[in-house]
């Protein structure tokens, strides 16, 4: 944009016709997007319970209940455990996964194309499939393993990392494919210098593919971060929650106030809490992305 | 300049003729003369029996024509679709199915019709089971018609024990009798993952334990003794072994799976796991007996009353009502609990009908529900069950799995429950 300096008439013309360019995109992401947002937001700030056909402007009232929600804690505490478990796991699995679809040996093409079989089943699938693994009475992973049968899903503590085990099988894929899309970025030259000069491959490792494989790790746990605060489907299909709301996260316990309950005042509240946690984590993100642009 | 206008116009144009939108033009069309009648329902299993039902409506009243739209089979997601369609105002269905703790919502929210006239509440109390009958008749009107029923039932091998357990101290016993011959065994499975069925499991309890979960105003009633005593109840046959861990996590499913298979000497469970029990394959085949729930006293017990009844859209012109009334007095009709009972198995909401000589003949086991379908009870009718339901379960499921004692979790349930409800009031 700051090349070739234009006559002004022509400026001018060229920026209207950019606003024109974009404005059918922009259109769409306000109708799409930002209603929707904005809609909630306002249902947020009303009591709005269908049963009742009551409507009534309340303010801030459902933000204050929720302060004081325990539900609402637990929720949010269990969104937060289960998002930083998993997506920790998750990126320690998927590094040396790229790592090795990353070297060159025989049929390297199809195991790239196979990894990606967990990632390609729909989540409510493979979650159904997982439930019967965990079954307590004839699931496989029981028989698999020694000592006594383990209840999965109906204690307290197994079930949200039955859930994790489950995100960490689903999504592992899908992070190492992109950092393997990052390490394909990675000059061969480099590590040839590196080779030449006798540095040994775990301090090329740490030294170069770390450092220049920062970006696409950042965007990954961007990518998984917020996907993994936002789970619902795959917990909802193992526990709707249970048991006595230990694997509750912030959108199963949205859609239960919404849409089971029909409260749509404080369900839209909520969504809007999750929502702007969302953004919080995602601005983070961005900053640091951004440190990494400079 | 003037692209991006037509692009837009011609966006408009597109979405304009997309069919939800075209939806009113057609109806129209189709009126000429005739009324159009949508009927919202959750298919059944094979279609034909039921077609030849609906054809036979379509030959007595010529001036309707009827077209049926399928349900997606989950309850919650049919509740889902009928509260974002109903609320919205929605006017392209005409008869819908609801579950039977959605009626009172439903009449309150002014989403289904008052359909007193055409069936009056006391045809309906002199011809139906008492619990339907109490579950769609809110404030003295009728909002639905009973169109089948479920009851929870307990399923006992009768290789395995002496006879049908009575008392809830003979189901421990037996059950710790059949363990005895055989370690491997299971004694009792029912339904304690954290969802509606749960639920059900405990009003049981509770009942059984001689308790009521309601008062006499319609408050819902939990931190009373024989509540305590009913999740103590659930939460030791867990503690003594009587009932695997496992059940934590069982829906219906899981707990018939495991009793198919011959694992478990006792199950509660709904009618539905009887066919599949009885299967040419089935390793349990001819040793099932199916009887009322055990109680504390022995008499027999009340199981929650499950099933669907038939209701009006309120948006609906007075003409389409009149016709929607004609289809559900057809549906429910002596001749259609009949032929619904054979050909799918469904329970008729008429005790009437258990007596019919097709139905004792061709499908006794039905016939012989008719103690245990006369014993149902409702689960809590009120507008607010799906609000209050949502706390029960946590609650319960804390109590079940062992997190909070069934004290506590029964007075943190009341607490929750009082200050939902305190809010409504």
């Amino acid at each position: 944009m700051n090349g070739t300096v234009k006559a002004p008439g022509s400026m001018g013309r060229e920026r209207r016709q950019a606003y024109m360019l974009v404005a059918p995109a922009v259109l769409v992401l306000v109708g799409v997007a930002v209603y929707p947002i904005l809609a909630a937001i306002w249902l947020s700030l009303h009591r709005l319970i269908l049963v009742f056909g009551e409507r009534r402007w309340v303010g801030l009232e459902n933000y204050g209940f929720m302060l004081g929600d325990a539900r609402f804690w637990n929720a949010l505490g269990n969104t937060g455990y289960f998002t930083l478990v998993a997506v920790t796991v998750e990126l320690l699995l998927a590094l040396p996964l790229a790592l090795l679809l990353n070297t060159a040996f025989p049929g390297r093409g199809i195991l790239r194309a196979s990894v990606l079989v967990p990632w390609a089943i729909p989540t409510v699938v493979s979650a159904k499939l997982w439930a019967w693994l965990f079954n307590p009475d004839y699931g496989l992973i029981n028989r698999l393993l020694p000592g006594p049968d383990i209840n999965w899903l109906g204690v307290p503590g197994y079930a949200l990392h039955a859930a994790i085990l489950v995100d960490v099988w689903k999504t592992t894929p899908f992070m190492a494919l992109l950092l393997l899309a990052g390490l394909q970025g990675i000059s061969e030259d480099i590590y040839k210098a590196a080779r030449v000069d006798g540095a040994s491959r775990w301090r090329s490792f740490v030294s170069m593919t770390l450092p220049l494989l920062k970006p696409a790790i950042l965007l990954a746990l961007l990518f998984r971060t917020l996907d993994a605060f936002r789970v619902f489907d795959a917990i909802f299909v193992l526990t709707e929650g249970g048991p006595a709301n230990t694997t509750e996260t912030l959108s199963i316990y949205a859609y239960k106030t919404l849409m089971r309950a029909g409260n749509f005042g404080y369900g839209s509240t909520l969504s809007v809490m999750t929502f702007l946690c969302v953004v919080g984590l995602s601005l983070v993100y961005i900053r640091l992305l951004g440190k990494e642009g400079r | 300049m003037r692209r991006p206008l037509i692009s837009v116009l011609v966006l408009g144009l597109v979405l304009w003729t997309l069919p939800g939108c075209r939806r009113k033009k057609e109806e129209a069309s189709v009126a000429g003369g005739k009324t159009p009648l949508v009927f919202k329902y959750q298919p059944l299993g094979d279609p034909v029996a039921f077609r030849e039902l609906l054809a036979d409506f379509e030959r007595k009243n010529p001036d309707v024509v009827l077209s049926t739209e399928a349900l997606p089979n989950s309850s919650d997601v049919a509740h889902q679709f009928f509260l974002t369609s109903l609320e919205g105002g929605a006017d392209d269905f005409d008869v819908l199915v609801v579950d039977v703790v959605w009626v009172p919502e439903f009449a309150k929210a002014g989403w289904i019709a008052d359909i007193s006239k055409a069936f009056p509440p006391e045809v309906l109390r002199r011809d139906f089971l008492s619990g339907p009958v109490e579950a769609v008749v809110v404030d003295g009107k009728t909002y639905a018609v009973p169109w089948y029923v479920d009851v929870g039932v307990l399923f006992y091998r009768k290789d395995l024990v002496p006879r049908a357990p009575r008392t809830y101290a003979e189901l421990e016993q037996f059950a710790r009798e059949a363990k005895a011959k055989d370690p491997r065994l299971q004694g009792y499975v029912w339904q304690g993952r954290q969802y509606e069925g749960l639920n059900c499991n405990v009003f049981e309890a509770i009942w059984g334990h001689g308790g009521r979960v309601l008062d006499e105003k319609g408050r819902l009633e939990l931190d009373t003794e024989q509540a305590r005593a009913g999740l103590d109840y659930l939460r030791g046959l867990i503690a003594s072994g009587v009932s695997p861990p496992g059940v934590t996590s069982a829906a219906e499913e899981e707990a018939r799976r495991v009793f198919q298979s011959g694992q478990a000497v006792f199950m509660r469970n709904w009618p539905y796991a009887w066919e599949e029990a009885q299967k040419p394959d089935s390793p349990i085949r001819g040793k099932v007996g199916i009887t009322p729930l055990p109680t504390v006293s022995g008499e027999p017990g009340w199981g929650t009353l499950g099933g669907w009844q038939l209701a009006v859209n309120a948006h609906v012109s007075p003409k389409r009502k009149d016709a929607a009334e004609r289809l559900i007095a057809h549906l429910t009709s002596p001749e259609a609990n009949v032929r619904m009972a054979l050909s799918y198995g469904r329970n008729p909401p008429r005790p009437s009908v258990y007596k019919d000589p097709r139905l004792v003949e061709r499908v006794p086991f039905i016939a012989s529900l008719l103690g245990m379908v006369e014993n149902a009870r409702p689960r809590p009718v009120t507008p607010y069950y799906n609000l209050l339901s949502d706390v029960l379960q946590s609650e319960f499921s804390a109590a079940i799995a062992g997190i909070r004692p069934p004290e506590t979790a029964l007075k943190q349930a009341q607490r929750q429950v009082d200050h939902l409800t305190g809010q409504f009031e």
